[in-house]
Order: structure tokens, then sequence, then C-alpha cells
């Protein structure tokens, strides 16, 4: 950003120092070409790295989709869109479309309102913040193989912990890895110990940057406690909003390892009728174990189409929420806030934590000057 | 299912090794590419590399060949588990590059390799023929392919016999001597009418299981068929198959009567299904010996739990396992690569690898070498059970199924889900095996 707009700035001012007439030297043009196109390969690696390890992939995994390609033995026939309309035609596939939004909505609501209600309570002036702060991060520092392979043990159905608490209770057994809904709750339950704190704390962030006179004054008025996080602290932080619920849409929809580490040793990949076969599972199955490398191609790009689809639904949902008794010119802003915040990627959720940390110092004077453009 | 516990254990890993693995599938074998000569060079240095996986007893016998070889240089590489090595052998196989100069494959992923059999070194053209007779003659049938081409050499094989409780047997007023429970089934004609029959008398005494779970019966009972879920011809065997139904009906209704304990297979508990009575036997190839050593001890439990071993087995003589070395086409020294492959699994050589990981030999002289029959750890553990005598006795009358490219698909994703139904009474034997076929249709026949 710093470094366009001073770019900016300093062409408007060079043209009048130029002799018009003459022709450049080669030392003005070379200034002239380092104004014009450096910027442009400063940001370079990142979209060479991007072609050579997005987009190449992407468009041979289009050509790959269009035959009839074997793991092994390699390229078949062309067959143009027919591996498209089989999987379009194939109940298995639907069956993992289907168990992937319910798994994605039995994770996403439950963890994004306990992460929304965490971060309201750390925003609050708690003693020994970092240590709360910490414990919120700490089941994300687990990899997902290890929370699996715990997770698969308590619920497992004849001697795992779970069904041995709902015994002592007085239950009957659950079938956690074996009938449907069950096994959505049991990955569901993994993903949701996993992701909740790491949301809370980015949501987090957001709510420290809300300025606290604001507060103040509305208390002064009246405002109640809820009455102020719904009014301000939610329309306040709703471009982070938009942010989690993105990225949690992109690996919701993504989701393989909890599936697939539910029962390891399951015949099928995602239980023994497909009850959790999850999307990116029946791809890989589809890929590694049948072999069809050409339908599983197809697959992904569905799949692909799919989660953009539903991220931008998202996106354009979530820009909804809450925007009661906004101001255009802020909201305007905070839409922008939202792109930069989504450009940022994955790579800066550290950061956001950290700032959440170092006071809102950074955040406050970004809005603040957002605000004033 | 068909996978052996090399395959199986820990696929939990198997996705973050995938992606190291197709890294390193990325760099490419490093071997400068002399033009392969057709005899065994002595003189000129030469690297050798071989992927290994599992415990397989080959480590310590590198060092031992590059000494007889002074120009041979022995790179090996170890991957944890079998599935993993499937993994890896597969990204290379299909990228078409990195592949070892030997490579161990196993039974369970044998019909895969078999599809490409082509890109592997037919070892009739350095001698195989010559010493085809060490071994077992359907571990040579299992690693020739259609054309008749020897694609690799057998190391370890897996032979099943009945592993059974004797503490349950007798609680349960069966014999429990190991002998005379081998009678009991039958002996030499056990079949698995007689295994139902003793099965169903251990339920109505004790109301108690009588197996782990299903599928590792159904395996069993697939496996010794002359043919399985394909004929010789390679054209699918299982629709309108009289034997297959039957035993699968037999199956279902063992489960129907209880005598199932429906265990999540390679889980068991974490082996305490193992100690606590929840079933009386096990099917057990040689491998698996060790499998429910493991799960015992993993439980808390030891020798005195009741294991043991009876030389018997349902429906005939069944093999579950088993590896091979392969030379790819890929390598530069096929000659040297065989001579060592043929080396590794020479008889001698196959006592101490069952010595260093309990491997039980293909070859039929080392089968009753001293150094398999003789007493270790596992026999103490079986009650003293002559391991490898019973073993080598399993391993007569095996045949050499010929396994069509989806006979894991087929056994996995087309059967598994029917057993699994069986097992928790969803689907009685009639529904469960037409599900099968539809299954059957859906993924194999028009896929």
């Amino acid at each position: 950003m710093t470094a366009t707009r001073t770019g900016r700035q300093r062409r408007r001012q060079t043209p009048p120092d130029l002799p018009q007439n003459e022709a450049a030297t080669l030392r003005q043009r070379l200034s002239r070409w380092d104004l014009k196109y450096s910027p442009y390969l400063y940001i370079s690696p990142f979209f060479l790295l991007f072609l050579l390890v997005g987009m190449f992939p992407l468009a041979y995994m289009l050509i790959v989709s269009l035959h009839n390609w074997n793991l092994l033995t390699g390229a078949g026939d062309w067959v143009g869109f027919a591996n498209f309309s089989t999987e379009l035609k194939d109940p298995l596939f639907w069956n993992s479309v289907r168990n992937t939004f319910s798994i994605f909505l039995l994770s996403a609501i439950p963890q994004l309102i306990a992460a929304t209600t965490i971060a309201a309570i750390l925003d609050r002036n708690l003693r020994a913040k970092t240590f709360w702060r910490l414990s919120v991060i700490l089941p994300y520092v687990v990899t997902p193989v290890a929370v699996a392979l715990i997770f698969s043990n308590v619920f497992s159905e004849k001697y795992g912990l779970a069904n041995t608490l709902l015994q002592h209770f007085g239950f009957n057994d659950i079938m956690w890895k074996t009938e449907t809904l069950p096994s959505h709750l049991a990955i569901a339950t993994m993903v949701n110990w996993r992701w909740t704190g790491y949301n809370a704390l980015i949501l987090l962030a957001a709510m420290q940057a809300v300025p606290r006179d604001i507060y103040e004054s509305a208390a002064i008025d009246g405002a109640g406690a809820f009455r102020r996080f719904f009014s301000m602290t939610l329309p306040s932080i709703r471009p982070t909003m938009i942010f989690v619920i993105v990225t949690a849409t992109v690996g919701g929809m993504q989701i393989f390892t909890e599936a697939k580490l539910l029962n390891p040793s399951s015949s099928v990949p995602g239980g023994p009728q497909r009850q959790y076969q999850t999307a990116v599972l029946y791809l890989w199955d589809l890929a590694f174990n049948r072999q069809n490398f050409g339908r599983a191609a197809a697959v992904a790009w569905l799949l692909f189409i799919l989660i953009t689809a539903v991220g931008t639904l998202n996106f354009l949902l979530s820009r909804r929420i809450a925007s009661a008794g906004d101001g255009r010119a802020e909201k305007r802003g905070r839409i922008r806030q939202a792109r930069i915040l989504a450009e940022r990627g994955a790579a800066n959720k550290a950061a956001a934590a950290l700032a959440a940390e170092g006071g809102a110092s950074t955040e406050t004077s970004d809005r603040t000057k957002g605000v004033e453009r | 299912m068909r996978y052996s516990l090399r395959t199986k254990a820990s696929a939990t890993l198997a996705g973050v090794a995938g992606i190291a693995l197709v890294v390193s599938g990325c760099s490419s074998n490093s071997t400068t590419s002399a033009p392969a000569s057709p005899s065994v060079d002595n003189t000129t240095p030469i690297t050798l590399t071989i992927t290994t996986f599992g415990t397989m007893g080959l480590d310590g016998l590198y060092a031992e060949y590059t000494k007889l070889h002074p120009n041979i240089t022995i790179k090996p590489t170890n991957i944890d588990t079998g599935g993993n090595a499937q993994t890896d052998w597969q990204t290379k196989q299909a990228a078409g590059t990195g592949l070892p100069d030997i490579q161990a494959v196993e039974e369970g992923w044998l019909s895969k390799v078999m599809q490409v059999s082509d890109s592997f070194t037919d070892l009739t053209a350095y001698g195989a023929k010559d010493i085809a007779s060490q071994w077992v003659p359907w571990k040579v049938g299992q690693a020739t392919d259609a054309k008749g081409r020897i694609i690799g050499y057998g190391t370890d094989i897996g032979p099943e016999g009945l592993c059974y409780n004797s503490k349950l047997f007798a609680a349960a007023g069966l014999p429990s001597d190991r002998d005379a429970v081998a009678k009991l089934f039958g002996g030499t004609g056990a079949t698995w009418e007689k295994f139902f029959e003793v099965g169903r008398q251990y339920h109505a005494a004790t109301g108690k299981a009588w197996y782990d779970q299903s599928g590792f019966v159904w395996n069993a009972m697939v496996n010794e068929q002359p043919e399985g879920y394909y004929k010789k011809d390679g054209t699918l065997n299982v629709e309108g198959n009289a034997t297959l139904n039957g035993l699968f009906m037999q199956l279902a209704q063992g489960a129907a009567d209880g005598l199932s304990s429906g265990q999540t297979q390679w889980d068991w508990g974490k082996g305490k299904a193992f100690v606590d009575g929840s079933f009386a036997t096990f099917v057990c190839p040689g491998w698996m010996l060790g499998v429910v050593k493991g799960q015992v001890t993993a439980a808390g439990g030891d020798s005195t739990s009741g294991w043991d071993f009876a030389d018997v087995f349902p429906g005939g003589a069944a093999n579950w396992g088993g590896t091979f070395l392969t030379v790819p086409t890929t390598s530069a020294h096929p000659a040297e690569a065989a001579a060592l492959a043929a080396w590794l699994t020479a008889p001698e050589q196959q006592v101490k690898s069952f010595q260093a990981a309990g491997t039980f030999p293909s070859d039929v002289k080392a089968q009753t070498d001293p150094g398999v029959t003789g007493p270790s750890d596992l026999t103490k553990f079986f009650n003293d059970a002559p391991i490898g005598t019973i073993l080598g006795s399993r391993a007569n009358g095996v045949v050499a199924q010929y396994k069509g490219p989806d006979d894991s698909v087929i056994q996995e994703q087309v059967f598994g889900p029917s057993i699994q139904a069986i097992d928790s009474g969803k689907a009685d034997g009639t529904k469960a095996w037409n599900d099968a076929l539809t299954l059957l249709k859906q993924l194999v026949v028009n896929k």
C-alpha cells in the first residue's frame, strides 16, 4: 500500500522536471521505468509461484478430467465432458456433497457462535489476559492428524470414552462411526475443537479495534451490555466476520483429514456405507483406490465451482449481517477493509492474533485513515 | 481387508506422508545410466537403490552382500508401512520416474502391479527359472504375469492358521489342547460348516461371540477358492457364483446368531477385545501372530491371556499377505539388481530375515530350518506352540489365485459395506449380498 501510494505521488511530481522536447537520457529513462515497472517486479514472485503451483495444476487437471485417465496406465481416450456428466449422475458423488454440507453446517454455525462469545468474554478486562488468550489457541497447535487420532479413540464404538460416559448415565451406545448423524457430529466436534479458539482470537483482534469511547458514550446513554454487543460490537467487527465466515466455508468444504481418520481402517474411506464420506475424501478414493484419475479430476473441478459459489453466497449473506444503523460512508470504508482483509489471506491470520496482543493501535490508525479517505 | 497390517496399520499418517512422497517422487533416480549389460558386472562400482517397507528383516543383510561384492553400494530406503509404500510406488509409477532398482511389492497391491507388469523386468532373463523350485510353487505363481513372465522373487508368505483362546475354550467345555482343537474342526478336512457349528455350541454355552468380526473370515473364504472375484480369464466371477454366495450366507447366518463380536478391525478397542473374552477364535496368517501379541500386550495382557495357535484352517489352505522383490525396467543395472534380489530371497537369507523380523519364509528349505522352527519369544507367548512348523504345514496346498485389477476395490468397497451390515444387524444375508452386487455394478462394471 505505502509503496504504491508514494509511487503515485512521485509520479505526479516528476514529469515537469523532465525536459519536454529533448530525448530523455538513459538515466532518466531508467528511473522512469523504475517508477513504472518495479512495483510489478516486486509483486511478481507471488504471481509466478501461483502460476506454477496454482494455475498450472488447475489447467492440467481440466485436461485430465476430459480423458479416461487411469492412475497407473495413464492417459486414455478423450471423452469430452463425459466424466462430468457421469459424476453429476452418480449418487455417491451427491452423497459426498450432502455429507460435506451437513458436516460444514454442524461445525461452522456452533463454532462461529462460540468463537464470538469467547472473543466477547476475552475482550473484557480480565486478569492474566495473555494466559487466557494463549489457552484459547492451544488446540490449534495440535496437528489435525493427532486431533483425529485422539477423537477417533474417544468416539470408538465399543470401548470409547464417549460411549462409556453415556452408559454411565444410562443411555444406549451411539454408533459414532457407522451411523450418519452421529458420525457427522463426531467429525464436527473435531473441527470445532481445533478451530473455535483460532477464530475467537481473530474476532478478538477486531473487537479490540473498536474505539472504547463509543462504548462509554453508549453506556452513558443507557445502552446495556447486550445492546452494546449487538448494536455496536457486531456491526463493527463485520469485515472480520466476513473473513472468518469465508475462510470457514473454504475450509469446511474441503474437510478431509478428520473424516479420513475417524476410522482409519474402514474398508471404505468415509464409513462402511459412506455415511461420512466428504467430497474431498470421495475424490481421493476415486483417484487412488479406484484409480480413476479422469473422474477424480472432474470432481475436483466441480468442487472448485461449488466452493466458489458457496463462498460468494456466504460473503453476500454476511455483508447483510448486523448492518442496521450503519452509515453509508462507514459502510464503504468497511467493505474496502473487508477486501483488504480477504486479500491478506491466511498468512496474515497470525498477525491478527498478534495485533490483538499488541494493542489495537495499528488497526485503529488504519481505520481512521480509511474513513478520512 | 486383504491388505496385511503392514499395509493398513497406520494409514493414519498416509495423508501427511503422501505429500512428502509426492515431493520425494520428483527427485529422480540418481544412478548414472550405463547401458544394461546382460551379465553381472563384478568390477565397475555400481550403486543399487532398494525400497522396502515395514519390518522385512533385510537391513542386516545389505552389509553382508556388499562385503561379498565390493563393487556394489546399496542405498536402502525403508517406508514405515505397506500402505505408504503403495502410495510411494503408485506415485512414482504414474510419474514414470524415481523408482528404485529393487522395489518391494506386497501381495495386497500385486493386482495393481500386474496391470503394469510390462514395466517390471522379466527375471527369467536372469535365471529365475533355475531357482524357481526353491519357493513354494504358488508363491512363484503369484509373481508370474499373464504372459508367463516372472516379475518378482518371493520373500515372506502369510499361510493362515487358527488362533484360539484356550482358556475360553476350556471354560466353554471345548477341548483346549492344540491337537485336540485341530481335530475338533476336522483336521485336514476342516470346513466352515464345522467352524460355525462349534461356534454355535460355544455361543450357547457362554453367550459370547466366536470371532472378532466377519471381515477377516470373508477374506479367508474368498482367498482359498481356486478362483476368487475374477476367473482365470480375467472376467468377473461374483454374480451367480454359488460357492461365494453359499459361503456369504453361512457368514451372514453366523453373524445373525451372535457369532461375530462386531469389532472394529485393526483397532479392537486398542487390544482390549483380545483380553476381555469378547471372542475366542481369530484368523491368523503368520505375520498376524505378532499383531495378536502386540494387541494383547497393549491391553496389559501377556502369555497367560490364553492365546494359542492350532494347525488347522476351515475350508482348506489359505494365504494372506507376503512380499516380493521386483526390478522395475527403469533400473539402469537390471542384472546386478536381479542378482541382489535373488540373493536376498535365497533360503539362508530368509532364515536370517525370519529371525530378525518374524517374516515366515517362502523358501521350502528355509521353512524347515531349525532357525525357523525353533523356540522364540513368539512361541513362548503362544503357549510354546511350534509356530514355524505349524506355518510350514499351513503353507501346503495354497493356490495362487488370479487377482484382477479391481480385486482390492471389490474386497474393500463392494463387500466391505455388506460385511459391516451383517455384523451390525442392518441387513440379512440376502439383502447384503444383493447390495454388494449393486455396488459391484456401480463401482466396477460401469466405471
